[in-house]
């Protein structure tokens, strides 16, 4: 009992920091859209052009804009020590960084979901393909939430190579993308690359608190 | 009835300390002092296990506490050197959420008395990042009392304290020795307790 | 036996006897595979050019060995705390990006006058690029982190995660069509490819893997020196 309300109380605290940071959520989101812009001025307003490229071009930004808030996962917990009183409570660094990473995905991750039909919008997506955008992008965000997780513990002692970070999310976000875009191909079945997004967020989902909480640990022995 | 016997820890083959005893009883409390970068604060995270000892064994209530970690956390409360608070949380939201989390049964009534005492009421809603260092230290030290444990861990308490407010720690160190609490906090500073025993780390 | 594996006093002793020797096995075999290169017939479509199959198939087998051998002493060294496996990984991992650089660049050199490209985007290609990629992260990984510890074990749980590009390199040409041709050596039954050809492939195969073998001991022997020193 102790224990949910524990849990509880976490999301509570999440919940807070979100309010609070709300701002720079906003702002990654603004870094979404101005980057489209950049995109359409660089490759000219030709509309059937941006239609067919749109798609791959959202995914990517959206993949972008998630290594920005890559350094405010564990970042401010890990220097003041809020980690270590949570786990001295009885929760698990696993557990936490489970938490985490469900934290990050409801409170970074899903706002992004109000930008996608604004950018289908602007570059005139077939509805079917929004449709897929969304769902695909609800499953490929919890991985990109784990893989964030991941990178973003294993530089918590790194003070001077900030983009290694994002460079590792972006290497392993590869096939993320390409079975999210690959579905809407022409001959492509929905039902397989789905179960195989989904199969990969629950591998993800598997081995990133494993990871992530051996490199806190790891981080933490040697601060 | 917390034993520590024999206790190593090196760093990369140097030795931070070596073949270390100390055993800490009921309503005992020990000053670690030392010079900077003699060891204190590794040797706190070692008892705390988050740091692991080269040799040697920490036994509380007769069992290693390795073997029931969480059981041994659920005894302590731990005051880093550093802020815990969020930077970015009221301190309502701060209190709230450390007393929910050791499920302390602390009364409402004795909390905002506590406020009182340290200065701090006028403060509840305000965010941690628009306070002084001093009032953030004293948030950090209600912590001993909010959450209820009996060991006390803390890493250099008086720090950012003025004279009154280290005036109210030591009482409150009196206070829960005789309540058979055990207290291990280092720190350089040189208070004021009848019955505190010292550990040199020169 | 084979403690000259994970014992670096060991390794040191095992290596001073065994190097010189190696050097001149390898460089005979160096001169013997260069000289049945020379003799090995034209291929009848693609002529002169097939030759660069014997540089860009042997590098390409040993970035992959090269990787598949810092994953096993990832493994040993997160599993069983044993310091010498962090110093092979560091040595070896410059090596595979060598290897791994030499197959991109003469297979893009191969590429061009038979696809009429110099790159195509299909995925034996691109997953070998990836493992570039992972080659340089890890080489970055290990000059970012200040303290040991944490650049030995990051680096080691890095090399684990991206060993997963392993299997996907190995089969990118059976589960997806691309302009790559499968591989024709390791069908064990019977290979696709001529005798004649086979051969001078398999000794420059032995005499890359001496090269990357000498360089890695030597390095692995210069890390030993640095650390004992620090």
């Amino acid at each position: 009992m102790f224990f949910i309300k524990k849990i509880f109380l976490f999301f509570k605290r999440e919940l807070k920091l979100f309010f609070r940071n709300i701002v720079s959520i906003f702002s990654n989101i603004l870094f979404f859209f101005l980057s489209i812009f950049i995109f359409v001025f660089a490759l000219g307003a030709d509309e059937q052009n941006l239609k067919s490229i749109g798609l791959g071009i959202i995914w990517s930004l959206l993949v972008l804009s998630s290594t920005l808030s890559l350094r405010k996962f564990y970042e401010e917990d890990f220097n003041n020590g809020v980690l270590v009183i949570i786990h001295m409570r009885g929760i698990s660094y696993e557990l936490i960084v489970f938490l985490k990473i469900l934290s990050h995905f409801l409170f970074v991750q899903v706002p992004f979901l109000i930008s996608i039909p604004v950018a289908s919008l602007l570059f005139n997506l077939p509805i079917y393909e929004v449709y897929n955008l969304i769902f695909t992008f609800i499953i490929g965000s919890l991985i990109l939430s784990c893989l964030s997780s991941m990178s973003a513990s294993m530089n918590l002692l790194n003070k001077a190579n900030f983009s290694i970070g994002g460079i590792i999310v972006l290497l392993f976000s590869v096939p993320v993308i390409i079975f999210s875009v690959g579905i809407n191909e022409v001959d492509s079945d929905f039902k397989s690359l789905i179960n195989i997004l989904i199969g990969m967020a629950l591998i993800f989902l598997g081995i990133s608190p494993w990871a992530s909480a051996a490199f806190i640990k790891l981080a933490l022995r040697n601060k | 009835m917390l034993l520590i016997n024999n206790l190593s820890f090196f760093r990369d083959d140097n030795i931070i300390f070596e073949n270390l005893n100390l055993s800490l009883g009921n309503g005992q409390i020990t000053q670690i002092r030392g010079k900077n970068g003699s060891g204190k604060t590794t040797f706190l995270k070692v008892i705390l296990n988050i740091l692991s000892s080269n040799t040697g064994e920490i036994i509380w209530e007769g069992q290693n506490v390795k073997k029931n970690i969480f059981k041994f956390y659920n005894e302590i409360t731990y005051i880093a050197d550093h802020n815990t608070s969020s930077r970015e949380l009221s301190i309502l939201d701060n209190i709230k959420f450390w007393k929910g989390l050791s499920s302390s049964n602390l009364s409402d009534d004795k909390i905002f008395s506590l406020l009182e005492t340290f200065n701090l009421k006028k403060y509840l809603n305000t965010e941690i990042m628009y306070l002084s260092s001093g009032e953030v230290k004293k948030l950090e030290l209600l912590r001993i009392v909010l959450e209820q444990k009996k060991i006390w861990v803390l890493d250099e308490p008086y720090n950012h304290l003025d004279d009154s407010s280290a005036e109210i720690l030591n009482q409150t160190f009196v206070d829960h020795t005789n309540n058979n609490g055990i207290i291990l906090f280092a720190s350089h500073y040189n208070p004021l307790i009848s019955k505190l025993e010292i550990l040199d780390f020169n | 036996m084979f403690g000259f594996l994970i014992n670096p006093s060991k390794f040191n002793k095992f290596a001073d006897i065994i190097l010189k020797p190696l050097i001149l096995l390898c460089s005979v075999i160096l001169i013997a595979g260069l000289i049945l290169v020379y003799l090995s017939p034209l291929d009848y479509q693609q002529g002169l050019t097939v030759k660069i199959m014997y540089i860009h198939v042997p590098s390409a087998w040993l970035a992959l060995l090269t990787y598949s051998i810092m994953t096993i002493y990832s493994v040993i060294g997160i599993a069983f705390k044993m310091p010498f496996s962090f110093i092979v990984n560091k040595a070896v991992a410059p090596i595979g990006a060598v290897f791994t650089l030499i197959c991109l660049i003469s297979g893009s050199l191969w590429g061009k006058p038979i696809w009429g490209t110099w790159w195509v985007w299909d995925a034996r290609l691109t997953s070998v690029a990836i493992l570039l990629l992972i080659y340089l992260i890890i080489i970055f990984l290990d000059k970012t982190f200040e303290n040991k510890e944490v650049r030995e074990k990051t680096t080691a749980i890095f090399i684990l995660i991206g060993s997963v590009n392993l299997p996907i390199i190995k089969f990118s040409v059976d589960w997806w069509n691309t302009l790559h041709q499968p591989a024709s050596v390791s069908k064990l039954s019977s290979p696709s490819i001529d005798i004649s050809m086979l051969q001078p492939l398999l000794v420059m195969t032995i005499a890359f893997s001496l090269i990357g073998l000498i360089i890695a001991i030597l390095r692995i022997k210069a890390e030993i020196l640095i650390r004992k020193n620090r």
